[in-house]
């Protein structure tokens, strides 16, 4: 028997606390290098609370996150982001008076990982997210679902070995949608790993048959996306919101 | 660099030039003081969004600095200048801690900082050290041609400095901490120790800027040396012309101070009231000052 | 001494209770940083000082007359202002640059027409001969001025929790989306607390010749950094965080200007940015303020 080798995320009962408040409340998964986990559930059920913590913007309140075997505790977002852990924001977070080359570049010399070298060069990567007629413009002239896109490219220029996605499907439109699902497969292909967070059930299911169900800050299920369909207190859950998907 | 070859030199060039035919020597010294420190200011407000309303607090520290160094140490003009720029700097370490607050908090918390340390130095207490409140007389290395020289230099100095901010790669990071300092972390940039060093640099500008002009002027009082215009001149100058540019902030100091002296000497009243007025303009129709009605039209403006 | 300068604390914390508390409701409802309220203060102070000297009406007079006058200013220049303001990204930021230049242009227009010399109202108009209080000499004005003080912040927290309109108020306070979401009038409750706190500061005013000493068009400055000193100890945005903050200020300076009078002018500074960094929620407060 060889010995497994450690996923490269591991999340060990993770707690975040907002006052007396658990929006987090003792989660626990694990992903591999190409490996695509889907992470759905209602409103406020705190799928962006444990994106913001993996990515290290709230310190958490218990519980522990493993990257690459190596605990990460305190670290500052910017270390994380350098260790090959990046992500995109719900609402887009562009550099707003920068141009999008110039947001696209200060990831790549900030923030890329040691030993990812030259990968994908910058223009390749303006080119692959549709961007490239924009180089020059100022990210706040861009409509949202391009700032979307700029969210993505930024991430991507920091060579990151593990992509927290959060809501990217949202305001696009369905040609978009394809493309872009074609593109975090062909990146889960190429070995990096994705916590996908969404509420657009048919844009997941073209990505990975792997999902986390959440429900007021706890895992409700796991397993695959359309056992979670099948699950009566998935059912039940989401009947209560009007994202059922 | 371009930027700097195309605004900034030409300006330094003038001033060089111009106490050739105009005989008014204080007043270009204090143009080209108001230059540095329009610049300065706009090295950590244009740049990070932060707005030091105590600017003036590392002017007089700069100021103190010298004038200190100059009497108790018989310290040569050139070492003093460096001694402004440091005591400055050790000034803004104390204050670093102010940088976790944000927005109002951060302004007003900068104010008393500079409050705090003009009540120290005046203190009648301290007379032994900094002469309290009876200023101080620096007649030893008084040198008026040499200083104005070393404030051109100081300014050409300051001029490099913003536009390799504008250009290179750290003040694209610190404007991106600005923008979103969430964003910004994600995207490897450290941003609280660029911050930090965006401080320092603003500080040291302050500093340079007060040790040249106690040693300009070499006799002033504390109130002199931190009187809130400057603070004042410096933040409306810079919001005149356009934070977070080279040309923005040279603009303001030549029109606003230009119109300052053109009316303002004789009852300084009107002039307060015209760049009162002139704020709330700002504020209300064009928050990011001349610049930015080039900069909408989509021209880049250095 | 002690007993002395705890009394005269107390006294001067009512009062300077009254100095930050118009501030504090403005920026509790608005999220705006009034720099000019020191300025307003100080046209309170001058309106005292007229109405004295020329009409001979006592500062109890002046008093009521200041209220309402400055209050029926405040709405229309509420109006005129902060609604185009709020539009901005960064209203708080820019508040505190536009009220700058508000103060600037108060500060000049009273240079331009009352002369930039000293004013002052003689004490005794307040009453004659010193006052006893707890086995202490105190003087007359300073605790007619510490008594009008609590009894204005005692009418603003009956107003606040006792009236409909108080209660809109702090309900705008407490979430202003949420406010704006269940339909609140925000800018009718906004404006009125505008005027609220234009008048507070003006009746702070009235009494300013007497609590702070002499009048000049310049004194706007360093009130402001008292009444920030105050609002930041108490606790921002929450008016009666305001009281607490007022009596530590008092007592805290009148101690200082006991024990260590050379050095009671860098009160206000030290206390604003050490509770600033030890707690910048304000030493009542929850809101954190962090960048
Ligand atoms: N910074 C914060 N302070 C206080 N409460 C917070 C904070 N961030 C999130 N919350 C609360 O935590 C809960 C989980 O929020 P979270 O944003 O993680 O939900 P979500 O699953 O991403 O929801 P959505 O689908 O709407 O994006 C919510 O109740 C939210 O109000
Ligand atoms: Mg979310």
């Amino acid at each position: 028997m060889s010995p497994e080798p450690p996923p490269l995320l591991a999340v060990d009962r993770l707690v975040k606390r907002f006052g007396g408040f658990r929006a987090l409340d003792g989660v626990s998964f694990s992903l591999k290098a190409g490996e695509v986990l889907g992470l759905v559930g209602p409103n406020g059920s705190g799928k962006t609370t444990c994106i913001n913590t993996i990515s290290g913007l709230y310190p958490p309140d218990g519980g522990a996150v493993r990257f690459a075997g190596e605990r990460l505790g305190g670290l500052a977002p910017h270390r994380r982001a350098r260790l090959g852990i990046n992500r995109t924001f719900q609402s887009p977070r562009p550099f707003a008076s920068l141009t999008v080359r110039q947001n696209v570049a200060l990831a790549a010399a900030y923030g890329r990982r040691h030993g990812a070298g030259g990968t994908v060069s910058l223009a390749a990567l303006l080119a692959m997210l549709e961007l490239d007629h924009l180089a020059d413009r100022r990210a706040e002239d861009l409509n949202s679902a391009q700032q979307k896109q700029l969210d993505l490219a930024r991430a991507l220029a920091t060579g990151p070995r593990l992509l927290l996605v959060d809501e990217l499907a949202a305001g696009l439109n369905p040609a978009e949608l394809t493309r872009m699902a074609e593109r975090l497969a062909a990146l889960a292909r190429d070995g990096m790993a994705l916590l996908v967070v969404e509420h657009l059930l048919s844009f997941l299911d073209r990505l990975t048959d792997r999902v986390i169900v959440m429900n007021a800050g706890r895992e409700i299920f796991e397993g695959t996306l359309a056992a979670a369909t099948r699950e009566p207190e998935v059912v039940r859950v989401f009947l209560g919101s009007d994202h059922a998907g | 660099m371009r930027d700097f070859l195309a605004v900034g030199l030409p300006v330094v060039v003038i001033f060089a030039l111009l106490p050739l035919i105009y005989a008014n020597q204080l007043l270009l010294f204090n143009f080209v003081l108001f230059l540095i420190l329009a610049q300065g200011l706009n090295a950590i407000y244009g740049f990070t969004g932060y707005l030091p309303f105590g600017y003036v607090g590392f002017f007089g520290a700069g100021a103190y600095g010298f004038a200190l160094a100059v009497m108790h140490l018989a310290a040569p003009p050139g070492l003093a200048l460096a001694l402004a720029g440091l005591a400055a700097i050790v000034l803004a370490m104390i204050l670093t801690p102010l940088l976790r607050l944000s927005g109002a908090y951060f302004a007003i918390a900068n104010l008393a900082a500079a409050q705090a340390v003009y009540q120290v130095i005046a203190n009648p207490a301290l007379q032994e050290i900094t002469k309290g409140p009876y200023g101080v007389s620096l007649a030893s290395v008084f040198a008026p041609r040499l200083s104005y020289g070393a404030a051109l230099l100081i300014l050409a100095g300051v001029f490099a400095l913003v536009a390799w901010l504008r250009h290179g790669r750290f003040g694209l990071a610190l404007q991106a901490g600005r923008d979103d300092p969430v964003s910004a972390a994600m995207a490897g940039i450290p941003v609280v120790s660029a911050r930090i060093i965006a401080w320092l640099i603003s500080a040291l500008i302050a500093g340079l800027a007060g040790g040249v002009f106690a040693w300009h002027i070499s006799v002033f009082y504390p109130e002199t040396a931190f009187d809130l215009s400057f603070s004042i001149f410096a933040i409306v100058f810079t919001l005149f012309g356009g934070a977070a540019t080279l040309t923005g902030p040279i603009a303001g100091v030549l029109l606003l101070y230009g119109l300052y002296n053109l009316i303002g000497i004789s009852v300084p009243q009107y002039f307060q009231l015209i760049y009162g007025a002139l704020i709330v303009g700002l504020v209300l129709f064009l928050p990011r000052g001349l610049a930015s009605l080039l900069q909408r039209r989509g021209i880049d403006v250095p | 001494m002690l007993a002395h300068a705890l009394l005269g604390g107390v006294i001067y914390g009512c009062y300077f209770a009254l100095v930050g508390l118009g501030l504090n409701l403005v920026f509790g409802v608005m999220r705006i940083v009034n720099l000019a309220h020191g300025d307003v203060l100080m046209l309170g102070a001058y309106a005292a000082f007229f109405l004295f000297h020329l009409f001979g009406l006592s500062p109890f007079i002046a008093a009521p007359v200041v209220i309402v006058g400055f209050f029926l200013l405040g709405l229309p220049f509420y109006y005129l202002v902060v609604p185009r303001l709020a539009l901005a990204k960064d209203a708080e930021m820019l508040s505190l640059i536009l009220f700058f230049g508000i103060q600037q242009i108060i500060e000049a227009l009273a240079a331009i027409a009352f002369g930039s010399s000293e004013r002052s109202i003689p004490g005794r108009v307040l009453g004659i001969g010193p006052f006893h209080l707890l086995g202490e000499t105190l003087s007359r004005a300073w605790v007619i001025g510490g008594a009008i003080a609590a009894a204005a912040v005692l009418a603003l927290y009956l107003y606040l929790y006792h009236t409909r309109s108080g209660l809109l108020t702090r309900a705008v306070m407490a979430s202003r989306e949420e406010a704006l979401a269940s339909g609140i009038d925000m800018h009718r409750i906004s404006a009125r607390a505008f005027a609220i706190g234009l008048a507070l500061a003006g009746l702070a005013g009235v009494f300013a010749p007497f609590m702070l000493g002499s009048v000049t068009p310049a004194m706007g400055t360093s009130v402001n950094l008292a009444a920030f000193a105050v609002i930041i100890v108490g606790s921002l945005g929450n008016p009666l965080g305001t009281v607490a903050g007022g009596l530590i200020y008092g007592v805290g300076l009148l101690l200082m200007q006991t024990y260590a009078s050379a050095w009671a002018d860098l009160l206000p500074n030290l206390l604003l940015i050490g509770v600033l960094l030890v707690r910048p929620t304000g030493l009542l407060g929850r809101r954190v303020r962090l960048a």
